[in-house]
């Protein structure tokens, strides 16, 4: 019965933006207990149900009902009132301040003298309160001591400190590792085991199968289907997505040559890495796994001349080199997509056209003055190639989606003619549909002869994309494996150091 | 139900965009209204403009020397636009540009620096408005008439009494004003050549510039006390200057310094009151406005008028406190 | 809904030419001679040193720093050129052109240096500029014993008091310098790069774009321009005066962000920038000719400033 009771109910919900129909008609309806998987591609409309859910958005028409009664949310400490959390994908805790001090951040307990915190109380509250969710975290460390996933968990604490009846989890695995996501998977079971009904958006298919009891899918703002979880098969879910049929998720056909393009011995940064040594050939994708501070990102910097180095040689075919910035890592033909693309990757405040050509403008400019034909011409044959979907190559890239700006930043470095492309998540938080091209633009490019280093915490993707694939624990390299005989578990079984002490 | 809540949402987005344009539309009257009634009433066409730049209004001398000027405007029928350099030369120069855009008949101006309001006067000679300098002289153009104190001789008096007030012996320390000021000059003039002239056992241990300004006398004196363990006599070039200094004495608990300062502003006057400061050169800033309007209307009138105009001094002791 | 977001966007990127002709209408109503050729020209002669100093403060502002010490150095290169014009301090004169380029040299120095603690010895923008600004001020004070320095040649004179054609030079100066920044910032590599740094200073480098050099081109703009309205200031008081300046700092902020150019970086525009300086001016010159008193005066510009800002985050919110 408890099991059946409507928890939150959505009713035509419709919001436009300037050109845009983000949500039509929109109904979704949440059980007490409940874990809803919320799927669609990127733009649409995921986000915007979900900010209007949580007070950030005011919808133009709908209605709003918690427990049978009638809402107006009207920000989002309103919504926090009424027991609705959100934990967004970029996370937004305080890495300067201590676990206790980030989950109660503007509720602290006070001292009978007013303005005083009670710090003691406060401490002890966060501590029950992780002991509840079954956390290991001192509430007395600095936040910044902690790893994403321990954040991303305090993150989770902080929401449901809010006494939230209703979770609302925005991509909560991108930034986790497997074993990570294992963990947090255990905590959203012991949260709906209190009654507590959970919204989990995801692209990762696979765990909106392991996680979720029902799903609904939205497209272009519409509402394209609902249904338990045990009734619908990816293939089905990824066509509603998309509205058609995906061929293949990987598709695989590259042809590794024999050719060395890059090689690195003995890389050395403190504990970040601690000797790595590698080949690249020519034509090949290089799949890099690993945990989350295992090392990888500071490989491709390294490479990239983003970090220096202590200790270590990179050889460019055949001929050793010194890479002390990212300017002489691009005369060497290097091109270095980073990780977090709102932060390293993209201009937002530049139209998509400069985006695309500044890492080119030796070859766009005169004397120091640009050559806007020649400068337009590259942005459109990008837009053209890399199917960028956008209004015009002179659109602001902060307006454009996330996959659109995956393949502005991909554009980018494309438009160096790289003979290394180095691809840190290339695919985190795209939707399927983009990642599918954006696997076979790699593909492409590997054709052309592009030695490809990819590093990506997602196994399938490391799996069904790469020829070769290395495994990374702790500053070191700890597996290798060819395409055909890698597998989930001996990929994790080294990235968790299992291979070497085993 | 279901109306009611969707007309709610929209009803609140409508207000949500009519507080924008009330706030901007009232921030905009606001704005127009205040500089309205600010705004004096147009002259007529036959009672004369005149425009009054003053190098600052932040230093009570000239906003007593404005008062002046404005009430000897009144009697004789002329409007008077004041304005306000605020020691900024560049701004002096906007005020006179300003001035003559609006085709004042002429221009009274108490020039920031003797060399910096040339290129303005000559702007004002081009557009045939007669200039007359107050207070502080002009390195060149045209002027009509100066009006001024004779700062040397203000100086010179202040010598004298403090030469008599420490029987022609002892130390004394000179606080300076704005230099290159020719008021500075010249009362820093007045004040020495007398000193080294009928004084000559009375040593001057420090001279150092203090801006005319009273938190600047205050620092400056605070380190003189510091450097000289023997002080007999001050004389401050202005009274901001020496009120700052006084204040500096009393702090520092130092007694026996005969102060002597320069303008007789209220303060000062107070000060010789209660017996804190010993003398001040009386500077007459409400005449010098006076009869700056005064030469102003009679050159308008077609009368020659001197080239120079000195305004009387005196010398306020306890004894003359008015 | 669409169309009140259109409004908003108008209002976003035109509110700084909005006030300006707000002010224009406001005061052409008030009083007729605001709005005659003279007065005009008067306006953009007012604007000029400002507005010169902006133009520099604005590329540094694109950055996302700061620059204090514009209107010190500014004095600073006015003086020491006046001592070379006219021996005072040196007991040499070099003539009027090779002081005014070795004043313009001084100001891309005293700027390259505070771009250099910048770049190399991470100093925040504010404190380096800061640090700038007492030295040039040391400087001046030193080299003028806080006097002015006077009886400069004519040739010297006529970049700040002269005119072509009816047009006074420093307004020129400032048309020149405007058009020259414009096409820097929108024509140039170097002007991307400028924008770039600003949005993002580590992608900025992990774009291979030498963030360093950059940011540094920047100083040495701000110490150029800021040289060349020094100059153009010695130039229209026929003098060195050391103790002006200290509000030329604050006006070519102000100026700047009036013109909706970001404290943080990465956005603003060359044109916006005079359009700013020239709300200031206007404000200034108007008032005065409607006869407000100077105390008011300072009353009415803070809520111009404050309608302004109000202006530009009201059409600026998202939702």
């Amino acid at each position: 019965m408890a099991e059946n009771q409507v928890s939150l109910e959505m009713h035509g919900i419709s919001k436009s933006f300037p050109g845009v129909q983000a949500l039509k008609e929109v109904d979704l309806i949440l059980h007490r207990g409940e874990i809803l998987g919320l799927v669609g591609e990127n733009g649409a409309g995921k986000s915007t149900l979900m900010n209007i859910l949580t007070g950030i958005l005011h919808s133009d028409t709908g209605i709003i009902t918690l427990k049978g009664k009638p809402v107006n949310i009207e920000n989002p400490r309103q919504a926090q009132i009424m027991g609705i959390s959100i934990i967004h994908q970029e996370l937004s805790v305080l890495p300067n301040l201590t676990v206790g001090q980030n989950v109660f951040l503007g509720r602290e307990p006070r001292l009978p003298i007013h303005f005083l915190v009670d710090w003691k109380n406060l401490y002890y509250l966060a501590k029950e309160h992780f002991k509840k969710l079954n956390l290991d975290i001192d509430p007395h460390i600095l936040l910044s001591e902690l790893s994403v996933a321990q954040r991303q968990m305090v993150e989770v604490a902080r929401a449901l400190s809010f006494k939230a009846d209703i979770v609302v989890m925005d991509e909560p695995t991108s930034t986790l590792t497997e074993m990570e996501v294992k963990n947090l998977f255990s905590l959203i079971h012991t949260l709906k085991e209190q009654g507590i009904s959970i919204v989990f958006i995801s692209h990762r298919l696979e765990e909106i199968f392991r996680i979720v009891d029902r799903v609904i899918v939205l497209r272009d703002g519409v509402l394209v289907g609902s249904a338990p979880i045990s009734q619908v098969d990816p293939k089905q879910l990824v066509m509603m997505m998309v509205g058609r049929e995906l061929k293949e998720m990987f598709p695989k056909e590259s042809l590794p040559q024999k050719e060395k393009v890059l090689s690195v011995k003995n890389l050395k940064r403190g504990k970040d890495l601690k000797g790595v040594s590698f080949d690249l050939h020519r034509g090949e994708i290089l799949g890099l796994a690993g945990l989350v501070g295992s090392g990888r990102t500071f490989v491709a910097r390294a490479i990239f001349g983003a970090d220096p180095l202590e200790e270590g040689e990179i050889w460019i075919e055949g001929k050793k080199v010194q890479i002390r910035s990212p300017q002489e890592a691009i005369s060497y033909g290097i091109s270095f997509l980073p990780e977090d693309r709102k932060a390293q990757g993209l201009f937002l405040k530049l139209p998509l056209s400069s985006n695309i050509a500044i890492t080119d403008m030796k070859e766009l400019s005169f004397l120091g003055i640009i050559i806007f034909k020649k400068l337009q011409e590259l942005a459109s044959s990008f837009v053209n190639k890399l199917k960028i979907r956008t209004p015009s190559i002179f659109q602001i890239v902060r307006n454009l989606s996330g996959g659109t700006q995956q393949k502005v930043v991909l554009a980018k470095w494309l438009a160096l003619k790289p003979k290394v492309l180095i691809l840190d998540e290339p695919t985190v938080g795209i939707d399927v549909a983009t990642k599918a091209e954006i696997h076979a633009l790699m593909n492409g490019l590997a054709k052309e002869g592009v030695a490809i280093l990819m590093i990506s915490s997602e196994l399938p993707e490391v799996l069904g994309v790469s020829d070769r694939i290395l495994v990374m624990h702790e500053g070191l390299i700890s597996g290798e494996f060819l395409r055909q005989d890698a597998t989930q578990d001996k990929i994790m079984l080294c990235a968790t150091g299992g291979a070497n002490n085993g | 139900m279901k109306n009611e809540v969707l007309e709610g949402t929209i009803v609140r987005k409508e207000m949500k965009k009519m507080k924008k344009f009330v706030i901007i539309a009232l921030s905009l009257v606001l704005v127009v209204s205040l500089v309205t009634s600010c705004a004096k009433t147009t002259p007529t066409a036959k009672k004369p403009t005149l425009g009054l730049v003053l190098s600052t209004l932040t230093n009570p001398f000239f906003v007593t020397l404005l008062d002046g000027a404005q009430e000897e405007a009144k009697t004789s029928g002329v409007t008077l636009i004041a304005m306000d350099s605020q020691n900024d030369s560049a701004k002096e120069a906007s005020n006179i540009e300003d001035l003559i855009s609006r085709k004042v008949d002429a221009i009274l101006v108490n020039p920031t620096d003797a060399d910096a309001v040339v290129p303005s006067i000559k702007k004002a000679n081009d557009a045939n408005i007669p200039v007359i300098t107050i207070d502080r002289a002009a390195n060149g153009g045209v002027v009509v008439s100066h009006i001024a104190s004779d700062n040397v001789a203000g100086g010179k008096m202040a010598a004298e009494f403090l030469g008599k007030a420490l029987n022609g012996k002892g130390k004394v320390v000179e606080l300076q004003g704005i230099a290159g000021t020719s008021a500075a000059r010249d009362r820093g003039t007045g004040f020495d050549t007398t000193m080294a002239k009928e004084f000559p056992d009375i040593q001057i241990i420090a001279r150092q510039t203090a801006d005319f300004d009273r938190a600047k006398g205050l620092s400056v004196f605070e380190n003189i006390l510091t450097a000289q363990p023997m002080i007999d006599g001050v004389f401050a070039q202005n009274d901001e200057m020496v009120l700052g200094a006084i204040q500096a004495a009393e702090a520092a608990k130092r007694t026996g310094i005969t102060f002597v300062g320069y303008d007789a502003v209220d303060d000062a006057i107070t000060a010789i009151k209660g017996g804190k400061l010993a003398a001040t050169v009386q500077q007459q800033p409400a005449v010098m406005g006076k009869l700056g309007v005064e030469t102003a209307v009679n050159a308008l009138n077609g009368q020659t008028v001197d080239k120079f105009i000195p305004v009387p001094l005196n010398l306020v002791t306890k004894e003359n406190t008015p | 809904m669409a169309k009140e977001k259109t409004f908003n966007e108008f209002l976003r990127n035109s509110s700084a030419y909005l006030i300006l002709l707000g002010l224009v209408v406001i005061f052409t109503t008030l009083t007729p001679r605001f709005l005659s050729l003279t007065n005009l020209i008067n306006v953009f002669l007012q604007t000029s040193i400002v507005a010169l100093l902006a133009i520099g403060q604005t590329f540094v502002m694109l950055t996302g720093g700061i620059d204090l010490s514009v209107g010190m150095v500014g004095i600073c290169c006015g003086a020491i050129a006046a001592g070379f014009a006219t021996g005072y301090g040196f007991g040499f004169t070099l003539g009027t052109y090779p002081a005014l380029i070795l004043g313009l040299l001084l100001g891309a120095t005293l700027g390259g240096i505070s771009g250099l603690l910048i770049v190399l010895g991470n100093f925040p923008p504010f404190v380096a500029t800061l640090v700038m600004m007492a030295i040039a001020q040391g400087i001046t004070l030193v080299f003028t014993q806080g006097r002015p320095i006077a009886g400069l040649p004519s040739s010297f004179i006529f970049w700040g008091s002269g005119s072509v054609g009816g047009i006074p030079m420093p307004v020129l100066l400032l048309v020149i310098g405007v058009v020259l920044a414009y096409f820097l910032l929108t024509c140039t590599s170097f002007g991307l790069y400028i924008y770039a740094i600003g949005g993002n200073k580590e992608m900025a480098r992990l774009s291979g774009i030498s963030a360093r050099k950059v940011e540094l081109g920047a100083y040495i703009i701000s110490g150029l321009t800021a040289a060349l309205g020094g100059l153009v200031l010695t130039g229209r008081l026929a003098s060195a005066q050391p103790n002006v300046g200290e509000g030329l700092n604050l006006d070519s902020i102000a100026a700047c962000v009036l013109g909706g150019t970001s404290l943080f970086g990465g956005k603003g525009n060359m044109l916006k920038t005079l359009v700013g300086a020239l709300i200031m001016g206007a404000l200034a010159n108007g008032l005065n000719l409607i006869g407000v008193p100077s105390y008011p005066q300072l009353v009415i510009k803070g809520l111009v400033f404050i309608a302004a800002v109000t202006l530009y985050i009201v059409s600026s919110r998202k939702h």
